[in-house]
C-alpha cells in the first residue's frame, strides 16, 4: 500500500510540475509579446474552424475545401495581416478540441462559433463579436411540439461546450417545466440522436440549426438568450488579439461583415 | 489576473467544487463495468467451451460470434445499438447499451481466453475422464474448467482492465459515465486540463490494482511451477 501511495504521490508531483513549468514561461512571453510578429514571420495565419456547421464552416465534399462565413473572415484577416488572402491554414476543430489546439500553439486563432461568456474571458481573449445569434430548438414535425412549454420532461440534445444548456434551463425554469439534457461532441451526432428518437429536440444556436432542417423536422419559433461569437486567441497573445479586434471592429463599422452575413444567408 | 495556464491551480479548485459530477460518472462507470464484466465472463465461458466442442455447427457459431465482435470497432457497435436499433424500434437505455455493448464485445475476447485455457489442458485428461464415464458437461465442469481457471486468470484480468477502460465509449452516446462527465466539464468550463487528468486518475485507480494483482498472481504461479519441477511421483500417478 505504501508503494502505491508513493507512486501516486510522484504522479501528482509530475502533474503539478507540468502545470508550473509552462506558467513561468508564459509570463516572460507576454512581457515581450511577439504574437503578431510570429504570425507575420511564419507567413501563414493558422486558424481553427468548424467543418460541420452549414454556412459557418462546412467542408465541401466535392472540393475538399472548408467554406463558410467564418472562413471568409479568415481570408479577410489573412489579407490584412499578411497581405495575401490565401496565406491561411485551416484546422477543423470541435467544441472539445478548440481549446487545447489554441493552448498548445497549433493554431493562432479560433473562429468557430465560439460563444463569448464572462467566464470564458478568464481563459481566452475574445474579439468584438462578429455575429449574434439566439438558441433555437429543432424538433420532429410528427412530435407536435409548438414551443418549449410543451416539452416538460423531455430530453434535449445539446453540443458539448455549448452555452445552450444554461439558456434553455433558465427559460424552462421560468415556464415552470423541467427538461433533461444529453450532450454530444458534434452536431451530426445530435441530429442522428433526434432522428432515432433518442432526444426530443436538437438545441443549438439558430443559425447553425438552419443547416439541419429537413422534411421531417422543423424549428420552433422560441428563441433564447442571444449569444455572441468572437474570434478567440490565447490570453497572452495581446498584440495579435488587438490587431484582430481592430479589423473586426472596422469591418463591423463599414458593413463588410454585414455583407458576408447576407452572402451566407445568415440574416434570417 | 489569473493564470491562463490550462493546469492553473484555480482551475483545479473550480473543478473540485463540482466533484459530485465526477462522483456520479465514476459510480456509473463502476456499475456498467461490473455488470458488463459478469456478462462477458458468462458469454466467454459459454462460447469458449462451445468453440472446443466436436460439433462443427456449434464451433461455427462460436467462430462467427468471436470474429464479428473482435473485428468491428466497439464504437460502431455501440453507435449502432444507440441509433440503429432505436430507429428499428428497439430503444435500449444507455445503461443497458453500456452493459450489453461492452459485455458482448469483451465476451468475444474472454471466449478466446477460455478456449486457449481449455486447449492447454492435455487431451489425456479428457480421455481419462471419459474412460471413467464422465459426460461432456461433467468432465468440463469437474475436470477441465477448474484447471483452466488458474491458467486464464491473468489474461482474464487484462480483459477486465480493458473492459473498464472501454466503458468510456459511453461518452459518445451521452452515457453519463466518467468520461462523459469529464468531457462535459472540460468543454463547458474550458478546464480540460484538470478534468481529463482527474478522470484519468480515477480510471487508473480502478485498473491499476486489478492489473497489479494479475501480475503478482502470475508471478506466483510461475514460482510455484518452478518449485514443482522436481518430479513428484505421487502426483504423476494420479493424473495418468
Amino acid at each position: 500500500m505504501k508503494k502505491v501511495l508513493s507512486v501516486l504521490l510522484v504522479l501528482g508531483l509530475v502533474f503539478t510540475l507540468a502545470a508550473c513549468a509552462p506558467a513561468s514561461t508564459t509570463t516572460s512571453d507576454s512581457a515581450a509579446d511577439g504574437s503578431l510578429d510570429a504570425v507575420v514571420e511564419a507567413g501563414v495565419l493558422r486558424v481553427g474552424v468548424k467543418e460541420d456547421v452549414p454556412n459557418f464552416g462546412l467542408k465541401n465534399t466535392a472540393t475538399g475545401e472548408i467554406e463558410g462565413f467564418e472562413i471568409d473572415i479568415v481570408k479577410l484577416l489573412a489579407k490584412e495581416i499578411l497581405g495575401d488572402e490565401n496565406a491561411y491554414e485551416l484546422t477543423p476543430v470541435t467544441a472539445k478540441t478548440r481549446g487545447p489546439l489554441l493552448d498548445n500553439g497549433e493554431v493562432d486563432l479560433i473562429i468557430a462559433t465560439f460563444t463569448i461568456t464572462e467566464d470564458r474571458k478568464l481563459t481566452y481573449n475574445f474579439s468584438t463579436p462578429y455575429y449574434e445569434d439566439a438558441v433555437g430548438l429543432l424538433v420532429k414535425k410528427e412530435a407536435g411540439f409548438t414551443g418549449l412549454a410543451d416539452m416538460d420532461g423531455k430530453v434535449i440534445g445539446v453540443a458539448q461546450s455549448a452555452t445552450s444548456k444554461e439558456a434553455v434551463n433558465k427559460v424552462a425554469a421560468e415556464k415552470g417545466i423541467t427538461v433533461s439534457f444529453s450532450e454530444y461532441a458534434t452536431y451530426p451526432e445530435i441530429k442522428a440522436a433526434l432522428d432515432s428518437g433518442r432526444v426530443d429536440a436538437f438545441c443549438v444556436d439558430g443559425s447553425i440549426l438552419g443547416g439541419y432542417v429537413d422534411d421531417s423536422t422543423m424549428i420552433l419559433p422560441d428563441r433564447f438568450s442571444p449569444q455572441e461569437y468572437g474570434v478567440t486567441s490565447k490570453l497572452d497573445n495581446i498584440a495579435l488579439t488587438e490587431a484582430v479586434d481592430g479589423y473586426i471592429s472596422g469591418w463591423l463599422a463599414d458593413g463588410t461583415i454585414e455583407e458576408l452575413i447576407t452572402k451566407w444567408g445568415l440574416n434570417y | 489576473m489569473k493564470s491562463s495556464n490550462p493546469f492553473a491551480l484555480w482551475r483545479w479548485e473550480k473543478m473540485f467544487g463540482e466533484w459530485q459530477m465526477f462522483g456520479e460518472g465514476f459510480l456509473r462507470t463502476i456499475e456498467v463495468a461490473a455488470l458488463a464484466l459478469i456478462l462477458a465472463v458468462v458469454l466467454g465461458v459459454i462460447f469458449g467451451v462451445i468453440s472446443t466442442s466436436n460439433n462443427k455447427v456449434m464451433r461455427g457459431i462460436a467462430r462467427v460470434y468471436v470474429e464479428f465482435f473482435q473485428n468491428t470497432p466497439l464504437v460502431i457497435q455501440v453507435f449502432f445499438m444507440y441509433n440503429g436499433l432505436a430507429i428499428a424500434g428497439l430503444r435500449l437505455s444507455v445503461f443497458a447499451i453500456g452493459v450489453l455493448g461492452v459485455g458482448i464485445y469483451h465476451g468475444a475476447y474472454v471466449s478466446e481466453v477460455v478456449k486457449t485455457g481449455i486447449t492447454s489442458i492435455s487431451v489425456g485428461q479428457v480421455e481419462a475422464a471419459k474412460s471413467q464415464g464422465f459426460t461432456y458437461i461433467q468432465y468440463m465442469r469437474y475436470v477441465i474448467l477448474p484447471q483452466t481457471i488458474k491458467i486464464i486468470l491473468p489474461p482474464l484480468t487484462n480483459q477486465a482492465v480493458n473492459l473498464i477502460k472501454n466503458t468510456s465509449v459511453l461518452a459518445m452516446i451521452s452515457g453519463f459515465d466518467l468520461m462523459y462527465m469529464a468531457d462535459s466539464w472540460a468543454s463547458s468550463s474550458l478546464d480540460y486540463g484538470p478534468s481529463y487528468v482527474f478522470a484519468g486518475l480515477l480510471y487508473f485507480m480502478l485498473c491499476f490494482p486489478l492489473a497489479t494483482w494479475a501480475r503478482k498472481y502470475e508471478e506466483r504461479l510461475k514460482r510455484n511451477d518452478i518449485a514443482r519441477v522436481p518430479f513428484d511421483p505421487s502426483e504423476e500417478a494420479v493424473t495418468c
